[in-house]
């Protein structure tokens, strides 16, 4: 049976997918008593981004004098950044992304919802503190509850603030047993992921290992947390769009949130150098090549903006569809979307 | 058969660490816009065991070709258990090793699925509940409470399991073969 018709005789299920209106509300007014501006920028692009290993979605725009590629997009980053260069000031959208080649599961929907948000003349950590304070005001409005805890799938988490924090490279020394050198040099975490049993061969590339060994050996780890975990200070070749750290500019500062198994939110301090940025989109769009990906040029026209001025900013992008998930107690994706794409292709 | 562990689907059986695991889930992971992997949630068919691991998607995978036989229990016999194909009448002996513990379960003609990888049998499924005979039973000492209602019983094949006060020598329980527990009397 499809969702729409399960709606009539099944409470539960309607009071989760109804959880989406809530979540939408409490958002909105999360951000707009903060002054920030709610923006709708396109979904439909000529330049997606440039994320070596995201796949797109690809159409045509026709017109009579020609015929076009058009994609829909993998995040609305770009166009808010250049709002901002602009002089929008704080912003933020709830909007519709697209990934192809990811399948159906209950983790993931093609077409799914994004929140992202900006905040001007700030880094990651004040995206840190409004991700603390927009959990917490969203539990309170949505559940009633005020005791800063929130229950998913039967576990009781601790949201107040601040969260667990430990950085990429700690997590490796602590959960892996590597030094920061062996993280990032290719040959020693090749060594370290094959002496514990994973593949490896001449083929095998530094963020295969990397993120194999995070997905086994950290994130476990993470999910076992009873608070939600911010990882931060990514390997810079991990973090194309966000600004390196003056104190070690072999890392970037992106940090990434983790509840109860779900990873919620990306966020950077974000890069502000366009000559910096355009050989990091370059290198990005090669390897897209080399991947065999969809091939579209770089968007200049977000170069051009960087170069006119784009002001210190902090943004993050949230799985809007994974934080209604957590809000409505729901253990898969396809509980909290009236139309999940597994219903509509599936059969 | 070596398969990309990107191509791997529920209901497949592979070889993990060197041993038979039966492929119960997947999915597909980029963390933070990485690269593919697949996620698998693999049980071993020996022990029983899941556990979850993250492939690359262009990881290397043994695929096995097992065959499931539904075969007929006839006997056992020291560290041998001998099945019987109902259609082939062609016996088939089995170490009881495999039964990992649970041959208190094996009753008369008892039906189960043993899945054979290169014509051995590398794991055997018992059904979820089992209809047995209670061989012994004593009378319910009345006020004993720390078993709450409950008292060992024995089985024809020599198992024990604790079962409500009224049953008696004689009766047939239906026994959860996961747990041991007594599910209900199947008079």
């Amino acid at each position: 049976m499809k969702n729409w018709q399960r709606i009539s005789q099944d409470s539960v299920l309607k009071n989760k997918l109804l959880t989406r209106e809530k979540v939408f509300d409490g958002l909105r007014n999360f951000f707009k008593t903060q002054g920030f501006h709610e923006v709708e920028t396109p979904l439909l692009v000529k330049h997606p981004g440039t994320e070596p290993y995201l796949e797109v979605f690809k159409t045509e725009l026709v017109t009579p004098e020609k015929t076009q590629n058009a994609f829909l997009l993998t995040s609305p980053e770009y166009a808010m950044k250049k709002l901002i260069a602009g002089g929008m000031g704080d912003l933020f959208q709830i909007c519709k992304s697209f990934r192809n080649h990811e399948g159906l599961s209950e983790r993931h929907n093609p077409e799914f919802t994004i929140l992202e948000w900006y905040r001007v003349n700030a880094d990651y950590t004040k995206i840190m503190n409004d991700f603390e304070q927009l959990l917490l005001s969203l539990v309170e409005k949505i559940q009633n509850r005020t005791d800063g805890k929130i229950t998913y799938q039967g576990k009781e988490y601790d949201i107040s603030a601040p969260y667990t924090r430990i950085s990429v490279a700690e997590a490796f020394e602590k959960y892996v047993g590597v030094t920061t050198d062996e993280l990032l040099s290719v040959a020693a975490l090749k060594k370290v992921a094959g002496s514990r049993g994973y593949q490896v061969d001449e083929e095998t590339t530094w963020e295969g290992v990397y993120n194999q060994l995070f997905l086994n050996e950290i994130e476990p780890q993470l999910i076992d947390q009873n608070k939600p975990v911010i990882i931060y200070d990514y390997p810079a070749s991990q973090a194309a769009l966000s600004k390196k750290k003056d104190s070690d500019p072999r890392f970037a500062e992106r940090f990434e949130i983790y509840l109860g198994g779900l990873e919620l939110g990306n966020a950077f301090t974000e890069l502000t150098d366009a000559v910096e940025q355009k050989a990091r989109f370059e290198e990005e769009l090669a390897l897209r090549k080399q991947l065999g990906k969809t091939e579209y040029g770089l968007d200049q026209d977000y170069i051009d903006a960087l170069a006119s001025g784009l002001p210190p900013t902090g943004g993050i992008a949230v799985g809007v569809d994974r934080l209604v998930m957590l809000l409505a107690d729901a253990q898969d994706i396809n509980e909290t979307i009236f139309f999940p794409a597994e219903e509509i292709f599936s059969s | 058969m070596k398969v990309k562990a990107g191509n791997i689907r529920k209901g497949m059986y592979i070889l993990h660490n060197g041993q038979p695991h039966l492929v119960t889930k997947t999915q597909f992971v980029s963390p933070g816009k990485g690269s593919a992997f697949t996620r698998a949630r693999i049980q071993n068919i020996r022990y029983g065991t899941t556990v979850e691991f993250v492939y690359k998607s262009h990881d290397s995978v043994e695929e096995l070709e097992v065959e499931s036989k539904e075969l007929q229990f006839l006997y056992s016999m020291g560290e041998d258990v001998v099945f019987m194909d109902p259609r082939s009448y062609e016996q088939v002996t089995v170490a009881v090793s495999l039964l990992d513990g649970k041959e208190g379960y094996l009753v008369p003609e008892l039906s189960v699925y043993i899945l054979f990888y290169e014509e051995k049998a590398i794991g055997i499924k018992l059904p979820p509940k089992i209809k047995m005979l209670v061989a012994e039973a004593e009378d319910a000492v009345a006020g004993d409470r720390q078993n709450a209602g409950k008292k060992p019983v024995t089985m024809e094949t020599g198992l024990i399991v604790q079962a409500p006060l009224f049953v008696k020598k004689g009766d047939y329980l239906h026994v959860d073969t996961e747990t041991g527990e007594y599910v209900s009397r199947a008079n």
